[in-house]
């Protein structure tokens, strides 16, 4: 039996940072909001069990939301971090597969003809797995598998979705049409508890890790991998499956967050490196974390007027991406 | 074991009428060859006869268009890929990497075929990147971002990373590129050195004809016409042959019982 | 000597007859020009009463019928629900796009625009290609009253329009007696569902609250109908909840909050929202439904 290699300090310490931040913004999306509860009111109101209206916009509108935040961070983040390495490409995001078009253009459907939350979400997974299926099937229909034919094949769809959804949002009106586009810029108003979306999440998490060895290996190449032992093509389309699956349960819960998927691997990566042994955990911690505080600013900011999470992020997201690019020494870009 | 495939004690690697191409294209057919223990292989030939086609086929990347390959007396194809990799090392022409990491982790992952899946690297695994890293020269740039070494730096990278891999056969595509001159010599001597004492088996492709001369015990000539040469390095070492095989004519020199070959 | 014709009968005839040539040359002002100023100050002049109208906003085509016009409204948009008789109307579009190739087609001698609501772009156009064009802005019911009455005139139904707006004028002075001295009850009014929205302070509305001495929590929010934070509407914890009676299911949703005064006191209600939002004759059907929801007594 061999000895564990010691995780490095610097990750050890990251992981713990991640988590004593992940603590505050818990408390804090808890603490803070249109109704106002004093801090002390809030512990109490977390061990008691009386029934005050205090109680309930805790319990019944921020921790759902606050849960869920984190649920699809967590999501996000770690399908945006295993597609940059199965593409090799540091640009990717969970979207590039086309799974947030499949589900947007269903939403939108629910949407326009009046139909309510649960249906936006449940025909929202289904065209996220039509997607799936679509992209998938092509690309095994053409029998020349290879993560470029993937990537092509998945851009087209993405476009094609993407027209749909400018036609559907073309030809409405009114406040159906303001829904639309909060689903489309990703909006926790209306969130329960994140429930199944959660063992998504844990079951995402532990596969992928499962899978972070030889996908250090595999990210230098499909070949080099070969030659050191590793099998690219199963690891490969099972891990494309997860992401896709990730990607459609948090498309399901929030509509189309963006930029998160994105930049939140290439933030740790510049503390931590690219081992993806300790990369896919603390990329998960740390979308939690950033988008639990980019959905509670966008309930507070402008309050009690409310900004759709996804214009956050994309408003967070952009300088910290330009920041990354025009770093001197170490980067991926 | 058949009859026909007596295996001799020391045959490491052997090809049965093996055919090596891409597609339409064959780089050789009907190859039968048996490399032993200890040998050393040179792989010459202009640009585009196959060198690395055949290489990646010998290495088990790619399937031979035709023919059969033994390792060790089995078949090649019967290997899975982690047995596979725990016996041949590859030295491949690879891209720039694409995400950061360091030296050290780099070479390190040339342990992976001996670990199982949920095993964690050992003490004595960090003890042979330390070795590999100081063998190639990069000690000091243990913990540097691979992305930011130079095209010779990530070259003894790549050779560090096949020396903790700890393969039986060594195959090299082109193992000098980007090297100064004192590392190619250098680091070839250390290679065949370890090859020849542990009975392993080495074969590289080269472009530098005089570093073929000096270190291959043996050769596989790529002609220009699609044949295939193979023997002992003395044998085809000669002006008529090195002229034919560029397509350019070659002269041989003999300075103080070293051959030397000039193009002129 | 033969008959002699007086002097002055012979000036008077000269006169005549130069009078008749001179007014052969002269064009006819038998009636008088339609001179009307809309509610962006433009001022519109009509030959003749239009004959040929299009309505590019649903309450508009309400106006031009209780104006006595609807038999001269030859297109109408979407959601022109209101008589049973502008269902036959050919439809030009939505009011936030229309066909102006179609608009042309049915060759209207007067369009009936509304500021707000129709894409501006849209607006000039027409204003461009030289079809009169009348644009409201309706806030308050004195707009209303004001609106149908110059409709009216346009139109040559002035007999019609002006006692229809005299009559709103009377039902509405009523009813601000009758609600005068009526306790203030805060009301919200939810617009969407996801995302939550309600009215600011500039919709009509809020006129309809002001006659039954409601109060609309939300005036200050930047926009005539802007998304809200659920919280919010907790903490203001209005009296009254109302909803458009399409989406009555809503309110189900409120019924969770149980110390909300509105579900205390179960004073959720589902109302014809036509009637509450649409800046027509049918809002007073509007203010007593909604006078009567906020004060039962």
């Amino acid at each position: 039996m061999s000895l564990p290699l010691s995780i490095p300090l610097r990750v050890k310490m990251f992981g713990l940072l991640l988590l004593a931040l992940g603590l505050i913004s818990f408390l804090i999306s808890l603490g803070v909001g249109s109704f106002s509860i004093s801090w002390q009111t809030l512990g109490s109101l977390l061990i008691q069990q009386d029934p005050s209206i205090e109680r309930s916009v805790v319990m019944e509108l921020r921790l759902p939301r606050a849960l869920s935040a984190m649920v699809v961070g967590g999501q996000l983040a770690l399908a945006g971090c295993l597609m940059q390495a199965l593409l090799r490409n540091p640009l990717a995001d969970p979207y590039v597969l086309g799974v947030s078009g499949g589900a947007s253009v269903a939403a939108l459907l629910a949407i326009m003809f009046g139909l309510g939350g649960f249906w936006v979400s449940g025909s929202a997974l289904l065209g996220a797995l039509l997607n799936m299926l679509v992209v998938f099937g092509l690309v095994q229909r053409s029998g020349r598998w290879s993560s470029g034919r993937l990537l092509l094949t998945g851009i087209v769809i993405a476009s094609g979705w993407g027209a749909m959804v400018s036609f559907l949002i073309a030809i409405s009106d009114g406040a159906g049409l303001k829904g639309m586009l909060f689903w489309l810029m990703g909006d926790f108003s209306h969130s329960g508890y994140p429930g199944w979306n959660s063992a998504w999440l844990g079951l995402g998490l532990l596969l992928s890790m499962a899978a972070a060895r030889p996908l250090n290996i595999l990210v230098r190449g499909e070949l080099q991998a070969r030659a050191l032992g590793v099998n690219p093509q199963p690891l490969q389309i099972s891990l494309y499956l997860l992401t896709s699956l990730l990607t459609a349960s948090a498309v399901t819960q929030a509509g189309s967050i963006g930029f998160l998927g994105l930049v939140v691997p290439h933030l740790v990566r510049i503390v931590i490196g690219s081992d993806h042994r300790w990369l896919l955990p603390c990329s998960v911690i740390a979308g939690a974390v950033l988008l639990l505080l980019a959905d509670t600013l966008a309930r507070t900011l402008i309050a009690p007027q409310q900004l759709p999470v996804g214009v956050i992020t994309a408003l967070l997201g952009v300088p910290l991406f330009l920041i990354l690019l025009n770093r001197d020494n170490r980067g991926s870009l | 074991m058949p009859a026909h495939a007596k295996q001799r004690l020391s045959e490491k690697l052997r090809a049965e009428q093996l055919g090596v191409g891409i597609g339409e294209r064959w780089f050789c057919r009907g190859l039968e060859q048996t490399f032993e223990a200890g040998q050393i292989w040179g792989v010459l030939g202009a640009n585009g006869t196959g060198k690395t086609t055949l290489l990646h086929t010998l290495a088990g990347l790619r399937q031979p268009q035709q023919g059969q390959l033994w390792i060790d007396g089995q078949p090649l194809t019967q290997l899975d890929s982690k047995n596979r990799a725990r016996q041949i090392g590859v030295l491949l022409q690879e891209a720039t990497p694409a995400f950061p990491a360091s030296v050290r982790e780099v070479a390190l992952q040339g342990r992976y075929p001996h670990l199982s899946p949920w095993q964690w690297e050992t003490p004595a695994d960090i003890e042979h990147v330390e070795k590999a890293l100081l063998q190639v020269g990069l000690a000091e740039l243990g913990d540097r971002d691979q992305q930011l070494l130079s095209g010779g730096e990530r070259q003894r990278l790549k050779i560090a990373s096949l020396l903790v891999q700890q393969p039986q056969l060594w195959l090299l595509d082109e193992p000098t590129n980007h090297l100064d001159l004192h590392h190619q010599v250098g680091l070839l001597h250390q290679l065949c050195a370890q090859v020849r004492e542990q009975q392993q088996l080495l074969i590289m492709s080269l472009h530098d004809l005089n570093l073929a001369a000096r270190f291959c015990d043996y050769l596989i000539l790529m002609h220009l016409d699609g044949t295939i040469q193979a023997g002992p390095a003395v044998q085809l070492l000669t002006e008529a042959v090195l002229s034919r095989l560029y397509g350019h004519p070659i002269r041989q020199v003999i300075d103080r019982g070293q051959s030397i070959f000039i193009p002129l | 000597m033969g008959p002699v014709i007086p002097l002055s009968l012979c000036a008077y005839i000269q006169f005549a007859l130069i009078l008749a040539v001179l007014s052969a040359f002269q064009p006819t002002i038998a009636k008088a020009e339609i001179q009307v100023v809309d509610d962006m100050r433009t001022t519109l002049t009509l030959a003749v009463p239009a004959q040929r109208i299009i309505s590019l906003a649903p309450h508009l085509t309400e106006l031009l019928f209780s104006a006595g016009a609807g038999d001269k409204v030859v297109g109408v948009v979407s959601y022109s629900d209101y008589p049973a008789a502008a269902t036959r109307i050919p439809i030009i579009g939505s009011y936030e796009r229309f066909d102006l190739e179609q608009i042309l087609a049915l060759k209207p001698d007067l369009i009936v625009g509304w500021k707000s609501g129709n894409p501006q772009a849209a607006l000039a156009q027409i204003k461009q290609l030289g079809i009169p064009i009348y644009l409201t802005e309706p806030r308050n019911f004195a707009d209303i009253a004001s609106n149908l009455e110059r409709i009216g005139t346009l139109a040559g139904t002035s007999t019609v329009s002006n006692a229809a707006a005299a009559t709103f004028r009377q039902e509405i002075a009523q009813l601000q007696i009758r609600y005068q001295d009526s306790p203030k009850v805060t009301v919200f009014y939810q617009v969407w569902k996801e995302p939550l929205m309600t009215f600011n302070g500039d919709h009509l509305f809020n006129q309809i609250l002001q006659v039954c001495g409601g109060r609309n929590l939300f005036v200050d929010l930047p926009r005539l109908a802007s998304p809200i934070d659920l919280e919010a509407v907790l903490k203001a914890d209005p009296e009254v909840l109302i909803v458009g009676e399409s989406n009555r299911d809503w309110l189900s949703d409120w019924r969770r909050w149980s110390s909300l005064k509105a579900v205390k006191k179960a004073r959720l209600h589902a109302l014809n929202q036509d009637v509450l939002v649409r800046p027509t004759l049918r809002i007073i059907e509007g203010v007593r439904q909604v006078c009567a929801v906020l004060q039962p007594q």
